[in-house]
């Protein structure tokens, strides 16, 4: 039984340049409109949520402070993905690197906090949390490099034994990261010398400057640096790699501990910033995973990154108002991550081939 | 200690291994077919809250395994649509199916919340076959599904190995350009065999939520199992009879913290008892990718790669 | 022969008169993005005849052969098989009607027995699969037409050969009457070619048709009844009988001028030793892949090395360029040790390597022309691009690359284009001035034109005093360039001969492993 059309892909020698724009949000416009039928179905106004999403992400002056705040750590996480991806390698554990950045994080700064000034304890905690997330990414990265063992999984796997860990220091009583005497089990607040102070009254902080000047650095590091080049090399065909006398197993090794080592920055800077201590709440956000969307969205090049990185977080700020306000499921948010996501992989098939229907015909009449 | 705790620990594994076991088949048949579908854990999600709403609602735990099953065929087709259909990367199609099954099921899951789940499958009693000291308990006394996981595993090694789809199938995983030159639709294969596993790993979701769990728990409800059974597949070497085995083995792993628990054994903390069953998986992935092993482990050739008919 | 008595339409150039082409094609048009691969072509075969394509890569033949078989379908035109007038919307349907392609790049699930890979999608297979049943029934076929072979072998591990044999028995098993045969020769040496002459010769004896589709002038066309020759996706000539075809006049058919690959060798006296390999073996694996082998390449000479695929060349290659240490045994380049020393070193002692795989190896598909010199040369940590632009232009138009400029991307290069930014990049040195030059299969795939630019390129490097080494599978290419020739099998140099005096017969003999005598004493 033959269809009486069929799909035809022709590649397409030259991508259209206004499809690089187009495609995202068209994805996101489609993912949103999955969201209007979820919301329909279950009861809640789609329009009504929406408006107070955009309301809240973007639309108003604590809004747009409160999306920058969010798209620091989330901005942070894809770079960590992206920066893989460069070489194709995917570290979706950027969670668990989180998690282990964090806890490392704050170890510094309850540790080291009461003992050193600011300036070098900012620093210290940063970079701290940054090794954490490199040591978390440690074996599969090593596994990876040198037998060639699939880092997908691995690094996942190890998100589940961070996520035990943190859970582990914050519930066991009389742990160093949890606080005394509170009813409900809470990390203990890491000392101010450890911690930034937001621009006024907002939830943003310096963090996220620096973040975006990290984005800029990651993409020139990767467009024109020699390390760049090699990555692009490896990337693409890695026998023309060992060909050229470009080791593929150091540089592998070594962009995966960097992306992991972003990872645990995402974490250190929570703790710099809005959180500032151990918080058992972590592990419901989800940071790391959506830091692989918002790579993918920006076809992980760095800057647009940080276009799509605001944009997410609009949807998160918006997405945890609502709760709080209409108690309209939060989880919304992630559903449309994972939609949009769905979205620009389908309109990915656009940019590459033009696609077109055809009659099946039968040569003779 | 006794003798029971073990005993006890052994039948534990079984039962555990029957998600597992959906999940790795699921994936087994997906990825002979060429495609690599890592959205396991979304899927098992998604279908756990949906059979849990479903049973709730009809109140037949029937109702709920079929609408599970359904709804992880339906979440698959997407991923088959993307892979297959718009050649989409694989990888990352399967990442947002977990974001997204993940999402979905947390967002249908907020009713449940606070419910316990009433609707339960209950283990068939074999009668006296049932009190053998222990085969007793680790062999007679599981529920339907356990029995269905078994024999399907035992059906599809069969079915890969002894028939003509089988073959076409392996065919289609190892090698698509020779399928297509055969006339044979690759394409319908490989959509065919991706929304089949989505299938069963729907079933075994629901399995999960309405016999091995008292309530949704969100994400916790599978905590990684679809992952872990992604990994079955690899430490399997592609094929069924020896995924009984690992998913027993696997089993093993996930009960330990609750075993553990109900005794009241309490030497090492929980916290880290539960991460053995990630770490055990890694381990064994690290271990079956010396290089000696990789190419007696027969991994389909094509996995993972959209087929292109090659048009000048 | 064919038995059919329909009196309808008549081929355009149909022989007998009587009875209809067993399959005929007319008028039939097929255009690609930015390309008209068949333009008005007519096509036809009677059963019991060999008929061959011939064309150079390019030219229209195989997507001919895709429409004949079902894989594509003609944007006009008709098909008539045994005078009826048949569509093909898929390969199975080509099967249908006896039609079927034996492919260059063997369609064969190498992991599969062989009598598993004859009977997949076989359309009379039952439901449940009886292994000795379709073991038997496929060795009965097999045996039927005189092509014994062992259906439990598995593919993977059979000869080249083998596995063209395997592919023929699939098609017959499947009841074709018409076979397609895709640059059959293309693989095989010349001991198998003529093994496969013989299966031919028994094919049409029972009635089966052959098409050979070729771009080689050589054996092929010897035990054809007709020939079509294409070019442009236009019919240009026919020949008909038997060994009738006049070479040179087919050339010009092909090409649509006079070409001239005429042998070529070192015009000036040979130098010192630049390549001195010396008693290299290399186990891979367990496996012997190199075993003894020693000899010399001087300044101004090109030394050949003919073999079948997978008989250590690629590893030889290797080897020399750096990218494997050798298990015992020493290479040195210009009298400087390179063994063990990396690729990089390699380089550094003038080494320039053109592997087997332009696109992959060579090259890196998505890069531009630009970054693709970069590869073997020395990168500054911030990548100094600009400064080697005025340099990529001067290649780009020195090697008469088609080209947008240094920006066009190595996966956009036709094979000949991508082959002269190659050789292009080797041979103007980036660390060192080149003193070797390792070159594999440097023509495979290439059309005749930039065949012709190739040679003359290594011609030139030779003549300009630099040591070569062609490592080829092509022996044609192998005979009619080098100086000398030694050949390798099973990873030992098992004949050595100049290659003025070269005797295609003995080399190919040994290429196959039947040279009776090692040859002592190379160098």
């Amino acid at each position: 039984m033959r269809a009486p059309f069929r799909l035809v892909f022709e590649q397409r020698s030259e991508t259209p340049k206004y499809l690089a724009a187009v495609v995202p949000i068209a994805s996101v416009v489609a993912a949103l409109f999955i969201g209007v039928i979820f919301l329909f179905a279950t009861g809640y106004s789609p329009w009504e949520t929406y408006s107070n999403m955009f309301q809240d992400g973007f639309a108003s002056s604590t809004g747009i402070t409160d999306t920058l705040g969010m798209s620091t750590v989330l901005i942070c996480t894809a770079v960590a993905a992206a920066f893989a991806f460069q070489m194709n390698l995917y570290n979706i554990g950027g969670e668990g690197q989180l998690y282990m950045g964090m806890l490392a994080s704050t170890w510094a700064g309850l540790a080291l906090g009461p003992h050193l000034p600011t300036f070098v304890m900012i620093p210290v905690v940063m970079i701290i949390g940054a090794l954490a997330g490199a040591l978390w990414i440690l074996i599969p990265a090593y596994v990876r490099s040198r037998l060639g063992t699939s880092e997908i999984v691995t690094t996942l796997l190890l998100t589940y034994v961070a996520a035990n860990f943190i859970n582990h220091y914050i519930y066991t009583s009389g742990s160093y990261f949890r606080a005394p005497n509170t009813m409900f089990p809470q990390g203990r607040l890491v000392a101010d010398s450890a911690r930034l102070d937001p621009f006024g009254t907002t939830n943003l902080y310096p963090t996220f400057f620096f973040v975006v000047l990290l984005a800029l650095f990651l993409y020139w590091l990767v467009k024109k640096t020699e390390y760049g080049y090699k990555i692009q090399v490896i990337s693409d065909s890695p026998r023309a790699a060992k060909y050229a006398g470009i080791n593929a197993n150091r540089t592998t090794l070594s962009v995966m501990l960097i992306s992991g080592a972003l990872a645990g920055l995402g974490g250190a800077m929570l703790i710099v910033g809005p959180v500032g201590r151990l918080d058992p709440g972590i592990t419901a956000l989800g940071y790391g995973y959506a830091g692989i969307v918002i790579a993918a969205l920006a076809r992980n090049n760095f800057s647009a990154i940080i276009v799509s990185g605001i944009l997410f977080a609009g949807l998160r700020t918006g997405g945890e108002k609502l709760q709080i306000s209409t108690d309209t499921p939060i989880h919304i948010g992630v559903m449309l991550q994972g939609a949009i996501l769905l979205f620009a992989l389908g309109g990915e098939a656009f940019r590459r081939y033009r696609i077109k229907t055809i009659r099946t015909k039968v040569v003779a009449q | 200690m006794n003798d029971n705790i073990w005993i006890l620990a052994i039948a534990n594994s079984v039962t555990l291994a029957t998600t597992l076991m959906f999940g790795s088949l699921g994936a087994l048949f997906t990825e002979r077919a060429g495609v690599l579908n890592l959205g396991v854990e979304g899927v098992l999600l998604s279908s756990a809250i949906s059979s849990f709403l479903a049973a709730d609602a009809s109140g037949s735990v029937w109702v709920g395994l079929a609408v599970g099953a359904i709804v992880g065929a339906l979440l698959t087709c997407i991923h088959a649509g993307l892979a297959v259909i718009l050649r989409a990367n694989q990888i990352v199609s399967g990442l947002a199916l977990v974001i997204f099954g993940t999402g979905l099921a947390n967002f249908l899951g907020k009713p449940a919340e606070g419910k316990d789940v009433v609707t339960k499958l209950k283990p068939i009693t074999f009668g006296p076959l049932t009190d053998i000291p222990i085969l007793g308990p680790v062999l007679f006394k599981h529920d339907i599904i356990t029995y269905l996981a078994i024999a399907l595993a035992i059906g599809a090694s069969w079915y890969l190995f002894r028939s003509r789809p089988g073959l076409e199938l392996r065919a289609t995983g190892d090698d698509p350009a020779t399928v297509d030159a055969q006339g044979l639709s690759v394409a319908n294969i490989r959509i065919r065999y991706t929304v089949f596993g989505g299938l069963l790993m729907g079933l075994g979701g629901s399995w999960l939520m309405l016999a091995q769990s008292a309530a949704w728990h969100q994400s916790a409800t599978t905590n990684g199992i679809g992952w872990i059974a992604l990994a079955l597949v690899v430490f399997a070497g592609w094929r069924p009879m020896r995924l009984i085995f690992g998913a027993v083995l696997f089993g093993f792993t996930l009960q330990l913290p609750f075993t553990l628990q109900a005794e009241q054994i309490d030497a090492i903390s929980a916290d880290y008892t539960k991460m053995l069953p990630y770490v055990a998986t890694l381990v064994a992935l690290v271990a079956l990718s010396r290089p000696s092993r990789v190419n007696a482990l027969g991994a389909p050739r094509a996995l993972g790669t959209p087929f292109v008919r090659d048009e000048r | 022969m064919s038995s059919t008595s329909h009196e309808v339409a008549q081929g355009p150039h149909h022989s007998g008169g009587a009875a209809p082409s067993a399959l005929s094609a007319h008028s039939i048009v097929k255009r690609f993005p930015g390309v008209l691969a068949n333009d008005n072509v007519n096509f036809d075969i009677n059963a019991g005849e060999v008929h061959t394509l011939l064309g150079e890569n390019g030219a229209g033949k195989s997507t001919l052969a895709a429409m004949l078989c079902g894989l594509y379908q003609p944007d006009s035109g008709y098909i008539l098989r045994n005078g009826e007038r048949i569509s093909l919307p898929s390969p199975r349907a080509g099967l249908q009607h006896g039609i079927a392609m034996v492919h260059q790049h063997f369609k064969l699930v190498e992991r599969f027995s062989v009598a598993e890979n004859v009977v997949l999608g076989s359309r009379d297979l039952n439901f449940r699969i009886d292994r000795n049943t379709i073991d038997e029934k496929v060795a009965a076929v097999a045996e039927s037409y005189g092509l014994p072979i062992d259906p439990t072998a598995v593919v993977g591990e059979l000869s080249v050969g083998q596995r063209q044999r395997v592919e023929i028995v699939k098609a017959l098993y499947q009841g074709a009457e018409i076979l397609l045969l895709d640059e059959p020769t293309a693989v095989l040496v010349p001991a198998e070619v003529e093994k496969l002459f013989e299966n031919v010769r028994a094919m049409t004896a029972a009635g089966k048709s052959i098409v050979f589709i070729s771009h080689k002038l050589g054996e092929v066309v010897e035990i054809s009844d007709r020939v079509t020759v294409l070019r442009n996706g236009q019919v240009t000539g026919h020949v008909t009988g038997k060994g009738s075809a006049n070479t040179k006049e087919l050339a010009k058919l092909m090409v649509g001028r006079d070409i001239d690959l005429a042998p070529q060798r070192a015009s000036h006296p040979i130098g010192h030793e630049i390549l001195q390999i010396r008693d290299v073996s290399l186990t891979l694996n367990g496996v012997d892949v190199l075993s003894n082998i020693s000899f010399n390449v001087h300044a101004g000479e090109m030394v050949g090395i003919a073999g079948v695929a997978g008989n250590g060349q690629r590893e030889l290659a290797d080897t020399i360029a750096g990218l494997i240490s050798p298990t015992s045994g020493s290479v040195s380049i210009g009298g400087a040790m390179s063994t063990d020393k990396g690729p990089i070193h390699a380089r550094e002692l003038g080494l320039a390597y053109v592997p087997e795989d332009r696109l992959g190896v060579g090259l890196v598909p998505s890069m531009s022309i630009l970054d693709n010199l970069l590869l073997t040369r020395d990168r500054d940590f911030v990548v100094d691009r600009a400064s080697l632009q005025p340099e990529a232009s001067r290649l780009i138009d020195q090697y008469e690359i088609k080209a947008n400029g240094p920006e066009h991307v190595a996966r956009k290069l036709s094979g000949g284009n991508a082959q002269k930014v190659l050789l292009a990049r080797e041979l103007s040195g980036g660390r060192t001035a080149t003193k070797l030059l390792v070159v594999c299969s440097p023509t495979r795939g290439l059309d005749v034109g930039a065949i012709e630019t190739v040679r003359r390129v290594l011609d030139d490097a030779r003549s300009a005093g630099q040591a070569i080494l062609l490592i080829s599978e092509d022996l044609d290419e192998i005979l009619s360039l080098s100086d000398r020739v030694f050949v390798i099998y099973r990873g030992a140099i098992v004949h050595e001969t100049p290659g003025e005096t070269a005797d295609l017969a003995t080399v190919g003999a040994a290429m196959a492993g039947l040279s009776s005598t090692t040859s002592e004493g190379h160098n």
